[in-house]
């Protein structure tokens, strides 16, 4: 659907993200990461509040190394850099920064100098040129010698944009650097950072929340939950359909009368969603098959199902879960749960209502614990009024249940209620398609 | 619309603290001002005491002293051997005191971002006073074949061993987060103040060891020969030359430890550096002279608001400032109800405090943190 990286002519890529898997703890927050990108991009990060924009940031900056896979900037893996060479490649502007000691502009500025000076560190004619340059493409010259902590928001924003211009970086990330300003400081604060990237070729990887910014100053916007779920230009990525699943609300996209941009508007009210919903619903095409998966087990099923067009609902998925990201991709309708919470009633009442409406279910191997127990369950009493299920496995049923015997039942009641076994993908296909 | 825009464009005049014109001054121009200062406090506090000794005869002594020069002796002998062997160790000791304190407050305040920071905060204190009073109660005075005394010794030991504990208790995968190192350092000292009275209330002499204690706790340089100040001394310039290399650190740890990270900078190994020395300072400085308090509190925030915050001015500036501060607190504690010596803690907080209460409230809109 939106997977399709825009066409380039293929050379070595500037900064490559290579199957990188990544969690604070035990439990991965990133999986499988894959991205590639070019010299001289603009890139736009989107995607909800805790999707993992920011350490996927912190990752390419290099202040946290990947539990799995490689992130090569110039060719190189990054986890064989040291801090000062990557600090000489890539600047990072934080989403907000306060200063313990009164320090003036100009020095905060001259600070981006540090990956640049010796030991005894005194910085030479060289080093003030470029921090006065910085000021300057900054527009900050005024400022030099007032104190940083008694700045506006949007100053303050311009001096941390300067400062990492003085580390003359090729690849410039910026965690979400207009959250905390009005509006006229966002457009100048991007504004800017859109200059830098035209005039100095700079790379510049930018988390955003604001979509309508995003779109506007961004060629290419990645959509993220988790993993990358959509990689494409803002007309591709910003699509009615994708954003309803990933941040779970309805929007509006359209372009305005007079703007050359496109624009996301918020649901105007609770009954105005729900319209929208019901608009969108009898517009798209109806689902025929819900599939429940999880631990990557659903990953060849709901490939095949896009491929062959067929409109399929997801879930109830966890976030967090790599087959979450990837139905968020593939599937018309994803059931969503928090990350690691077991399936609550809410949600368990949608995969109902789901399931009285296709007309196959297809229960991949996943694996069973006391948290998604319920959906088979939910399975077993929609077979009974009357709904086909496919049992896929590729795995013994007693190797992945965790309920002590419980989850054994009920697969068992669903085969004996008439669940067909299927082996493979392919003769799931062709029972689907027979539909 | 057209007008509301002009209005938020208009520059805001920029507001000069009032203290701006000092951090214009060249910063080798403002060190040999203060090595200037160091140098006058230091006849002066050499010329009072039980016999004043006028500050010409004691310029005398002193260049003569040096082998170079040779002045005809028309001062009494006693005065010289009171110079050399009684005042002058007391006074440089009390100089590099106060210089190691301030600098190891630069150090913590740097890095842990925090005002309140002060050389103690990690464990020294706690762990010295508990070296004292182990000292203190042992029935013998000297360690055999160690011109030092057992009590500046055990003092030093406690202090490091302590600040190791911290450091190591606030560590988890590889990390120490700043505010772990900090609540450790306060349950450390809480522990072993509880050990030190434990210590104390156990002991046979109990009665002379909480006087003898009493008096290190209040603080002051009572060395009586040189071979203690040359082993510490050297300990402390070396660890003030080192301090000087980590300047460009201070200012990026000022970004917070991501920021200092972005910057280049292998934090956790800098902070371990910066603990290190600091307590290295520390521990070095209170061995001889006891706790004496607000020295290196105060004279780093002191000279932030004369000079501004970066530390390749403040390092140095504030080694300087300390010497000066508690030689000057020390020659007040000898001269105010002499031939009596008050403890030099009381000085340092009843000069301190005001001083720097004056330099707070003339830019108050200029120190924020």
């Amino acid at each position: 659907m939106v997977t399709t990286p825009p066409n380039k002519p293929i050379k070595r890529p500037f900064l490559a993200v290579d199957g990188v898997t990544f969690g604070y703890g035990r439990e991965p927050l990133l999986y499988d990461v894959h991205l590639q990108v070019q010299q001289g991009e603009m890139i736009g990060l989107l995607g909800p509040n805790g999707s993992g924009k920011t350490t996927l940031l912190r990752l390419l900056s290099g202040v946290y190394r990947p539990q799995q896979g490689k992130i090569l900037l110039e060719g190189h893996d990054l986890q064989q850099w040291n801090r000062q060479d990557i600090a000489r490649h890539v600047a990072v502007v934080p989403q907000e920064l306060h200063m313990p000691f009164a320090f003036t502009v100009a020095q905060m500025v001259s600070l981006g100098r540090t990956p640049f000076i010796n030991f005894f560190g005194s910085p030479g004619k060289h080093d003030e040129s470029i921090v006065m340059d910085a000021l300057h493409a900054a527009s900050i010259e005024p400022l030099a010698e007032r104190i940083f902590n008694q700045l506006s928001g949007g100053e303050r924003q311009r001096v941390m944009i300067a400062m990492a211009l003085a580390q003359e970086p090729s690849l410039l990330l910026l965690d979400e650097p207009t959250s905390h300003l009005d509006i006229k400081f966002q457009v100048e604060t991007l504004a800017l950072v859109q200059r830098l990237n035209r005039e100095r070729g700079v790379t510049v990887i930018a988390a955003m929340h604001d979509l309508n910014l995003a779109a506007r100053y961004f060629p290419r916007l990645l959509l993220f939950q988790r993993g990358i779920v959509a990689d494409a230009p803002p007309a591709e990525v910003l699509e009615q359909g994708v954003l309803r699943r990933v941040y779970g609300v309805n929007v509006q996209v359209g372009i305005l009368r007079g703007a050359e941009h496109i624009s996301v508007l918020p649901p105007g009210s609770e009954v105005a969603s729900e319209v929208a919903e019901d608009q969108f619903r009898e517009h798209g095409p109806q689902p025929v098959v819900h599939v429940m998966a999880g631990g990557g087990t659903g990953e060849m099923m709901m490939r095949a199902l896009a491929d062959a067009h067929i409109a399929f609902v997801a879930g109830a998925l966890n976030i967090g879960d790599s087959d979450h990201t990837l139905a968020l991709r593939l599937a018309d309708e994803v059931i969503t749960e928090q990350p690691y919470a077991p399936i609550s009633l809410p949600i368990l009442e949608e995969v109902r209502k789901s399931l009285a409406t296709v007309k196959l279910l297809i229960i991949c191997s996943m694996p069973i614990g006391p948290g998604n127990l319920a959906l088979l369950q939910e399975a077993v009493a929609s077979e009974r009024h009357g709904l086909r299920v496919l049992l896929y496995h590729d795995t013994a049923i007693a190797e992945r249940d965790y309920t002590g015997g419980e989850g054994q039942q009920l697969l068992e009641a669903l085969l004996q209620a008439g669940a067909q076994s299927v082996a493979s993908v392919g003769e799931a296909m062709d029972i689907v398609k027979q539909l | 619309m057209k007008i509301a825009a002009r209005n938020t464009t208009i520059e805001q005049p920029p507001v000069k603290p009032p203290l701006e014109g000092l951090r214009k001054v060249p910063f080798p121009f403002v060190l040999l001002i203060l090595s200037g200062v160091v140098c006058v406090v230091v006849l002066v506090s050499v010329s009072f005491g039980s016999t004043p000794i006028p500050l010409g005869t004691i310029g005398q002594i002193l260049l003569n002293g040096t082998g170079i020069f040779h002045f005809a002796r028309r001062w009494d002998p006693t005065a010289e051997l009171i110079i050399w062997q009684v005042r002058l160790p007391v006074v440089i000791g009390t100089a590099l005191v106060g210089a190691a304190l301030a600098v190891a407050g630069v150090l913590f305040q740097g890095m842990l971002r925090n005002p309140l920071a002060d050389p103690y905060l990690i464990g020294t204190s706690s762990g010295a006073a508990l070296g004292a009073a182990i000292a203190f109660v042992l029935p013998f005075d000297t360690v055999y074949g160690s011109f030092f005394s057992l009590t500046p010794l055990l003092a030093f030991v406690g202090a490091m061993l302590t600040v190791l504990l911290v450091y190591s208790i606030a560590r988890s995968d590889g990390h120490t987060p700043v505010v772990t190192l900090l609540l450790a350092g306060v349950v450390i000292n809480a522990v072993l103040i509880a050990l030190q009275t434990l210590v104390l209330t156990l002991s046979p002499h109990a009665q002379f060891g909480l006087q003898a204690l009493f008096n290190w706790l209040s603080g002051g340089v009572s060395v009586t020969s040189w071979p203690p100040i040359f082993v510490v001394g050297t300990i402390i310039l070396v660890g003030i030359v080192f301090s000087l290399t980590l300047s460009s650190v201070l200012d990026a740890f000022a970004l917070g430890e991501e920021g200092a990270a972005h910057l280049g900078l292998n934090v956790e190994r800098r902070k371990l550096v910066i603990v290190v020395v600091g307590s290295l300072l520390t521990a070095a400085a209170v061995s001889i002279s006891g706790l004496i308090g607000f020295v290196g509190l105060v004279t780093p925030h002191a000279m932030r608001l004369l000079l501004g915050p970066r530390h390749r001015l403040l390092l140095p500036s504030s080694a300087l400032g300390g010497a000066i501060f508690l030689m000057l607190a020390d020659l007040l504690a000898r001269v105010v109800i002499a031939p009596a010596v008050l403890p030099v803690g009381i000085f340092t907080a009843l000069v301190g405090a005001p001083f720097f209460l004056f330099l707070l409230r003339g830019s108050k809109r200029d120190y924020r943190w």
